[in-house]
C-alpha cells in the first residue's frame, strides 16, 4: 500500500486516485487469500501450504494494523 | 429517519435533490451513507426477530424432554439457520449499519469513499438471506449440520446446503466490499487535523474489524467453495475416501471462525468505549492502550483457532499451544475492561439507557469471557466440548456482549439519526427486562453443560428438564422484551419530542456538532480538527 498515501489537503482527484489505489490493493489481497486457500490444497503437502498462507494472512494483518498504529 | 433536511452549513446550496428519487426508489438507489446505514440497521433488526423466532421454536421444543413440535432433522435446520441468520444477518449487518452512519460523521468525511459500492454491499444481503430462507422449502430442507458446516456431513447434505453455500458467498462479498469501503474512508477521507490517534475509538475498532474481514472472509469463501466442489465436481478436499481430510475443513473454517467472533465483538467494544466516557463525563482512560489492546486482540485472534478443535485428536503440543494462546488473549481484553472501569472511576455518572446497556455489557461480557477462559483449558474443554456450557459462553459474549452494546448504541445515537428523543422510561424497562430474562435464559445453561447435556439435540435425558424449562421461559421473556425496543424506536421516529444537537452532556465526538437530525449531506466542507 506504499503508493496509497493520502494528503488531506489534496484535491478531490488525488483523493479519488488514492482511494482507488487502496481499494485495488485490498481487493488484490482478498483475491490472493481466496485463491491461496484453494491452491494450498494442491501443493504437495496441504498442511504446509495452508500454514504458509496462514502466516501470510497474519503478516498482512500485523503490517496493516502496525502501520496505522504507528501514525 | 424519513426526513431529509439539507445541510447548507458548507456555504453553498444546491438543487441536486430536486432530481433525487423519492419513495422506494430512494432506498433502492441511495448512495448516501446515512440512508444505507438506516437500511442495514432495519435489515439487521428484522433478521434479529427472524432468528429469534427460530430460537423460540428451538426453546419450545426443548421446554420438555421428548419430541413435541418438530422432527429431529428440522430441529437441526433450526439450530443451523438460527446461527447463520444471527451471525451473518443480524450482528454483522448491524455493526456495518453503525459504521455507515457513524464513521463518516466521526472523522468529518462527507460520505463513504465508494458510495455506489456501499449500496451494492447492502442490497446483496436481502438476496442472500432470501436464499437461506428458501432453503427450508427445497427437497431435503435447509442445511442441518450446524452453522459450522463440518465435512463430511455437509458434503453429503441436500440442496439446502448449496443454497447456504451461495448465500455465504454473497454475504462474504458484501462484507469484503464493505470493509474495503470502510478502510479507504478512514485512511483517506479524514478531516484535516484528525490524526489516527485522535480518531474516536469506535472508528479504530471498525478499522481493525475491517482489516480482519479482508483477511478472513476470503478464507471462508475458499472453504465453502471447496465444499461445493467436493459436493458436485468430483474433488476430495474433505473426503477421506478420496484422499482428503475432513479435519482440514475444521482448521480452515475455524481459521476464519475465530477472528469472526472478534469481528462481531470489536465494533461493540468501540460503541461501549464511546458511551462510557460520555456518561461518566470523563475522557476514556488509556486511549492509546485501548488502541494497542484492540490491535493485539485482532492479531492474537489468528493464533487460537484450534481451541474449537481440542477433541479432534491433535497432538498434546498443539493443544498446549492453543491453550496458552487462548489464555493470552484474555490479557488485552482485560486491559480494555479495566480501562472502561477506570473511565467510570470518580466520574460524574448518570445512568440513561445507553449507559445502562454499556455497564450491562461490561459486566456480562466479562462473565462470558471468564467462561471462555474455563473452556480454554484443554482438559476441561474435552469434557465441555459440544455441551451447553459452550452455548452459555457464546451467548453471554454475543448477546449480552454484542447485542447489548448495539442496543446502547441505538439509544445513544437515535436522537442524532432521527432528531427526536426516545422514551427514557421505556428504554429503562427494555434494559432491565432484557437483563433479567437474558440471565434466566442463559445462566442455567452453564449448569446444563456441566451436568453433561450435549448441544444441538432435540431431546434430552430427563435430569436436564428443570433448567431447560427455566431457560425456555426466559427465552420467551427475552424475545417479548425486544418488542419494547421496536415500539420505542417507531414512536420516537413518528412523534418523539425534538432532540437537541447534543442531548448527552458528556458527548464530544464530531457528530454532536451537527444538528439533530443530521442533515442529509454533512461535512461537504471538511471541519478542521484541533
Amino acid at each position: 500500500m506504499a503508493n496509497t498515501r493520502f494528503d488531506p489537503a489534496g484535491d478531490a482527484d488525488s483523493r479519488r486516485a488514492a482511494s482507488r489505489r487502496t481499494a485495488l490493493v485490498l481487493s488484490s489481497i482478498a483475491v490472493t487469500f481466496f485463491a491461496g486457500v484453494i491452491l494450498a490444497q494442491y501443493s504437495g503437502a496441504p498442511g504446509v501450504g495452508i500454514a504458509v498462507l496462514g502466516f501470510a494472512i497474519l503478516g498482512f494483518l500485523i503490517v496493516a494494523i502496525g502501520r496505522n498504529v504507528r501514525k | 429517519m424519513s426526513s431529509i433536511p439539507h445541510d447548507h452549513a458548507g456555504g453553498h446550496a444546491h438543487d441536486e435533490h430536486a432530481h433525487h428519487p423519492g419513495g422506494i426508489m430512494r432506498w433502492i438507489t441511495t448512495t448516501n451513507h446515512k440512508d444505507i446505514g438506516t437500511l442495514y440497521l432495519w435489515f439487521s433488526f428484522i433478521m434479529f426477530l427472524a432468528g429469534g423466532c427460530l430460537a423460540l421454536t428451538i426453546r419450545t421444543e426443548l421446554f420438555e424432554p421428548g419430541l413435541q413440535i418438530v422432527d429431529p432433522e428440522f430441529f437441526n435446520s433450526l439450530t443451523t439457520l438460527h446461527g447463520l441468520i444471527m451471525i451473518f444477518g443480524a450482528i454483522m449487518p448491524a455493526a456495518v449499519g453503525f459504521a455507515n452512519w457513524q464513521v463518516p460523521l466521526m472523522i468529518g468525511a462527507p460520505d463513504m469513499a465508494f458510495a455506489r459500492m456501499n449500496n451494492w454491499s447492502f442490497w446483496l444481503l436481502p438476496f442472500a438471506v432470501t436464499l437461506l430462507f428458501t432453503s427450508f422449502f427445497v427437497p431435503g430442507g435447509a442445511a442441518a449440520g450446524g452453522w459450522t458446516l463440518y465435512a463430511p456431513l455437509s458434503v453429503q447434505a441436500g440442496m439446502g446446503m448449496d443454497l447456504t453455500i451461495f448465500a455465504i458467498h454473497i454475504m462474504g462479498a458484501s462484507s469484503i466490499m464493505g470493509s474495503i469501503n470502510i478502510i479507504t474512508t478512514i485512511l483517506n477521507l479524514r478531516a484535516p487535523g484528525m490524526t489516527m490517534m485522535k480518531m474516536p475509538l469506535f472508528v479504530w475498532t471498525w478499522l481493525i474489524t475491517a482489516y480482519l474481514l479482508i483477511a478472513v472472509m476470503p478464507v471462508l469463501a475458499g472453504a465453502v467453495t471447496m465444499l461445493l466442489t467436493d459436493r458436485h465436481f468430483g474433488t476430495s478436499f474433505f473426503n477421506a475416501a478420496g484422499g482428503g481430510d475432513p479435519v482440514m475443513f475444521q482448521h480452515i473454517f475455524w481459521f476464519f471462525g475465530h477472528p469472526e467472533v472478534y469481528i462481531m465483538i470489536l465494533p461493540s467494544f468501540g460503541i461501549v468505549s464511546t458511551i462510557i466516557p460520555a456518561f461518566s463525563r470523563k475522557p476514556l482512560f488509556g486511549y492509546a492502550s485501548m488502541v494497542y489492546a484492540t490491535s493485539s486482540i485482532a492479531i492474537l485472534s489468528f493464533l487460537v483457532w484450534a481451541h474449537h478443535m481440542f477433541t479432534v485428536g491433535m497432538p498434546a503440543a498443539g493443544q498446549l499451544f492453543f491453550m496458552y494462546m487462548t489464555m493470552l488473549i484474555a490479557v488485552p481484553t482485560g486491559v480494555k475492561v479495566f480501562n472502561w472501569i477506570a473511565t467510570m472511576w470518580k466520574g460524574s455518572m448518570t445512568f440513561e439507557t445507553p449507559m445502562l446497556f454499556a455497564i450491562g455489557f461490561v459486566f456480562l461480557f466479562t462473565l462470558g469471557g471468564f467462561t471462555g477462559l474455563v473452556l480454554a483449558i484443554t482438559p476441561v474443554d474435552i469434557q465441555l466440548q459440544d455441551t451447553y456450557y459452550v452455548v452459555a459462553h457464546f451467548h453471554y459474549v454475543l448477546v449480552a456482549g454484542s447485542l447489548f452494546a448495539f442496543f446502547g448504541g441505538i439509544y445513544y445515537w437515535l436522537p442524532k439519526w432521527c432528531g427526536r428523543m426516545y422514551n427514557e422510561a421505556m428504554g429503562v424497562w427494555h434494559f432491565w427486562l432484557s437483563m433479567i430474562f437474558f440471565n434466566i435464559t442463559f445462566f442455567p445453561m452453564h449448569f446444563l453443560g456441566l451436568a453433561g447435556m450435549p448441544r444441538r439435540v432435540p431431546d434430552y435425558a430427563t435430569q436436564f428438564t428443570d433448567w431447560n424449562m427455566v431457560a425456555s421461559i426466559g427465552a420467551f421473556g427475552f424475545g417479548l422484551s425486544q418488542l419494547l425496543l421496536l415500539y420505542n424506536v417507531v414512536t420516537c421516529i413518528r412523534s418523539g419530542p425534538p432532540a437537541p444537537a447534543k442531548p448527552w452532556e458528556g458527548a464530544d465526538t464530531l457528530e454532536w456538532t451537527l444538528p439533530s437530525p443530521a442533515p442529509y449531506h454533512t461535512f461537504e466542507t471538511p471541519p478542521h480538527v484541533h
